[in-house]
């Protein structure tokens, strides 16, 4: 088995980008990956690229042949991964495995959604297509609803209080106001979200206990990322490589009422669990991590199970400070997915992507973590039942 | 041509008596405070060049809405209509959001529109209450007929408000309007009206001293959420 | 006899109920189930109330939840309440056969669990 290097990345700014298509968004972002690496004329051998809705909201497939079309990449293989809001993770995962193996050599992965284009109601009713058709759908459970559940049940079990999701909340709004690729810039503050008689309308439910402000926005977005072997590396590009140390992915029930404790995100703890172990690290080693906070609760719990602090420690840690830049252990200094945004095929490629930046120390100081030398990133898919992680290493 | 005040006292609709509304203050989710407060029609020159742009924007119904906010407001301005009151937001002094609505008989109330200038605050959601508030309390109507030219305005009035469906033609277009009761009113206020009287004299004044307009590039990009090109 | 058009799975081998469907036992591999139906009232395990309802729900908001039936058969449901207030983890729940969504006019059928007492 090859170690992966990643050599290029690229991103767009999320938001709402009514002027482009699905498409265009996936050459642009792969474009930016491709002259990162000034990779001159080597050519790229296989496309992998993330996608859950671009037959449902685009009603277009083939996504990823008419990207690789588009690029003038041909004759590259290319395959489409759909894994609901994992699919960014699955691909890297996909084209990981392909350099490892030796089938590929250069491997450009996208990952990108077009989300805006419909209404909020059928925006929601896309992302519920994930949950059980027949025993989950019907009753009209979106995902946060299912994230209501949790956050329940983690208040009564677990000692999560409305204070520390209130923190995550404002403390991912600060970072995406200073990240030019945030989907969401403004800063909030607890007094207008969470202390003022005035925040009931601010900040209404959306599924109880979880509200607006815990909630990540609906967006549009692309992410990529170009890889190869790293004995390759150097002589491919001059770029500082990010070695991808160890990637770990595990499934759980499809439906929430089949697990035996809820509370316990089982996908997300063995895929953090093999990720450190692939990449022969732990934890404590970790100097930044990008985490799926698709919803302000879920930033705790996997602050939790990927090991960080125990269980129910990470309500504490956040209101501790613990997890804001400068703190022990620097929890989406991109703002997230509930400031960057979450289109949700992007979001795992966009969370490899900061954490390259992070790694190779490109980004300006007020978000750049010192000396950052090993990385984490979490993407959670379906609510829980699909998850990968990686350990990213800056190359010595 | 100077106006014809023999022709104009002809052309006039009479004006019904309306009461005033009292301003509020609202703290924001970003903890910015925004004074909510009734204009004149001497303001409604500078409430027309903040609702231009919008006029060119084909996104979430804003150029529809905004074409007909901006001639409702002019025939304020030139008492073209019976009667006619518009709210407006302000923070800092600087105009983020208005809503206009009229007194169709003493116990009706016909909402007009609602435009935020910057989104994202629910500033939206602010001055529609706050429309609702002043045609329920203040005015004392009986009933506010309602429709949505958008699915965020259908979401957040319809839905939120649980209005009931009526086949009552409103007037932007005779399409069947949705009615906002007393009843339905008190039992929403809670949870969606909200504010604190009297305005602090020095956050008043400086409401009061200017409706600042943000320039027209600020208000597209706010408006349209152009970010990212 | 229930008219809750719901089956659950109960594996011949280790006895643990399954709801929906598996082929095999998700605790022991077991291949061999037999079908149950839920019965007696219901414990709420879990419950939240959502605002931002998809596509083909005109409510203002819904009630749902997870809850374990007498024979262990644990479902998800819409609530009959007009508001949380009236819920707590562990508290009994009957349930009935109703209409929980209307596609194209047609009545969706699934459960529903009203709060007892």
């Amino acid at each position: 088995m090859r170690d992966v290097a990643i050599i290029g990345v690229g991103m767009i700014p999320f938001g709402r980008r009514d002027q482009d298509s699905l498409i265009d968004m996936l050459a642009y972002a792969s474009m930016k990956a491709l002259d990162d690496a000034h990779l001159g004329d080597k050519a790229v051998d296989a496309v992998y690229v993330a996608n859950m809705g671009g037959g449902i909201l685009q009603h277009q497939t083939g996504i990823a042949s008419a990207l690789v079309d588009r690029l003038s990449l041909l004759p590259a293989a290319a395959d489409l991964v759909e894994n609901g809001p994992a699919s960014g993770a699955s691909a890297i995962k996909n084209g990981v495995q392909a350099i490892a193996s030796g089938y590929s050599d250069v491997v450009l992965v996208a990952g990108g959604e077009k989300m805006r284009e419909v209404t909020g109601w059928r925006a929601t009713d896309f992302v519920a297509t994930l949950t059980h058709p027949e025993s989950e759908y019907p009753y009209g459970i979106t995902l946060p609803g299912m994230a209501g559940m949790f956050t329940r049940l983690y208040m009564e079990q677990h000692g999560l209080t409305a204070e520390a999701l209130v923190a995550v909340a404002i403390k991912n709004q600060e970072m995406g106001a200073l990240n030019p690729y945030a989907h969401v810039e403004m800063m909030i503050t607890k007094e207008g979200i969470f202390d003022s008689p005035h925040s009931v309308v601010n900040n209404p439910l959306v599924a109880d206990p979880l509200r607006l402000y815990d909630a990540c926005p609906v967006s549009d977005g692309a992410a990529a990322v170009l890889m190869c072997p790293l004995e390759m590396a150097r002589e491919l590009t001059e770029k500082q490589p990010v070695v991808v140390a160890g990637f770990g992915q595990a499934t759980d029930t499809h439906t929430l009422q089949e697990r035996d404790d809820p509370t316990d995100l089982k996908a997300v703890r063995l895929a953090a669990q093999q990720a450190f172990d692939r990449a022969k690290l732990k934890p404590s080693d970790v100097d930044v991590a990008e985490l799926h906070d698709a919803f302000t609760v879920l930033e705790i719990a996997e602050s939790e199970h990927v090991g960080f602090f125990g269980k129910g420690e990470g309500s504490k840690a956040a209101l501790a400070g613990l997890t804001r830049f400068g703190g022990k252990i620097p929890i989406n200094v991109s703002g997230g997915l509930k400031a960057r945004g979450h289109p949700v095929g992007a979001t795992g490629v966009a969370q490899v992507v900061e954490i390259t930046w992070q790694l190779r120390h490109e980004l300006p100081k007020e978000r750049q973590v010192k000396n950052a030398k090993v990385g984490l990133t979490v993407n959670f898919g379906g609510f829980g039942n699909n998850v990968l992680a990686f350990v990213l290493r800056r190359a010595s | 041509m100077a106006i014809d005040m023999e022709l104009e006292a002809v052309l006039r609709p009479p004006e019904a008596p309306q009461a005033p509304y009292p301003a509020k203050v609202i703290t924001l989710a970003n903890g910015k405070r925004m004074v909510v407060r009734e204009v004149t029609r001497a303001d409604v020159p500078k409430l027309l060049r903040v609702v231009h742009p919008t006029l060119f924007i084909d996104k979430d119904y804003y150029n529809v809405v905004g074409a007909r906010l901006y001639s409702e407001l002019l025939a304020w301005q030139y008492y073209r209509v019976q009667n006619e009151f518009c709210l407006v937001g302000q923070i800092d002094g600087i105009l983020v959001g208005m809503v206009n609505s009229r007194m169709y008989t003493a116990e009706t109330g016909m909402s007009l529109h609602t435009l935020a200038i910057d989104r994202g605050l629910r500033i939206g959601a602010h001055l529609f209450a706050a429309k609702m508030e002043h045609h329920i309390e203040f005015l004392g109507q009986k009933e506010v007929l309602i429709v949505a030219e958008s699915p965020i305005g259908f979401r957040r009035w319809m839905t939120e408000y649980g209005l009931e469906p009526t086949t009552i033609p409103h007037e932007l277009g005779g399409a069947p309007a949705y009615r906002l009761t007393r009843q339905l009113y008190f039992d929403s206020k809670p949870r969606l009206v909200v504010g604190d009287r009297p305005v602090p004299d020095e956050l008043l004044a400086v409401a009061e001293q200017e409706l600042i307009a943000a320039d027209e590039s600020m208000i597209r990009e706010k408006i349209a959420g152009l970010k990212g090109r | 006899m229930s008219n809750l058009q719901i089956t659950g799975y109960k594996c011949k081998h280790c006895g643990r109920i399954h709801y929906p469907r598996h082929e095999q036992c998700l605790q022991c591999h077991g291949r061999e189930f037999e079908s149950i139906a839920p019965e007696g009232n219901a414990t709420l395990l879990a419950y939240t109330q959502i605002f931002n309802l998809p596509w083909g729900f005109d409510e203002r908001f819904l009630i749902i939840g997870v809850a374990q039936f007498g024979n262990g058969i644990k479902s998800m449901g819409q609530i009959k309440a007009e508001s949380l207030d009236q819920l707590h983890t562990g508290m009994q729940l009957r349930p009935v056969w109703e209409p929980v969504r209307y596609v194209y006019g047609e009545p969706v059928y699934g459960l529903k669990l009203e709060p007892m007492g």
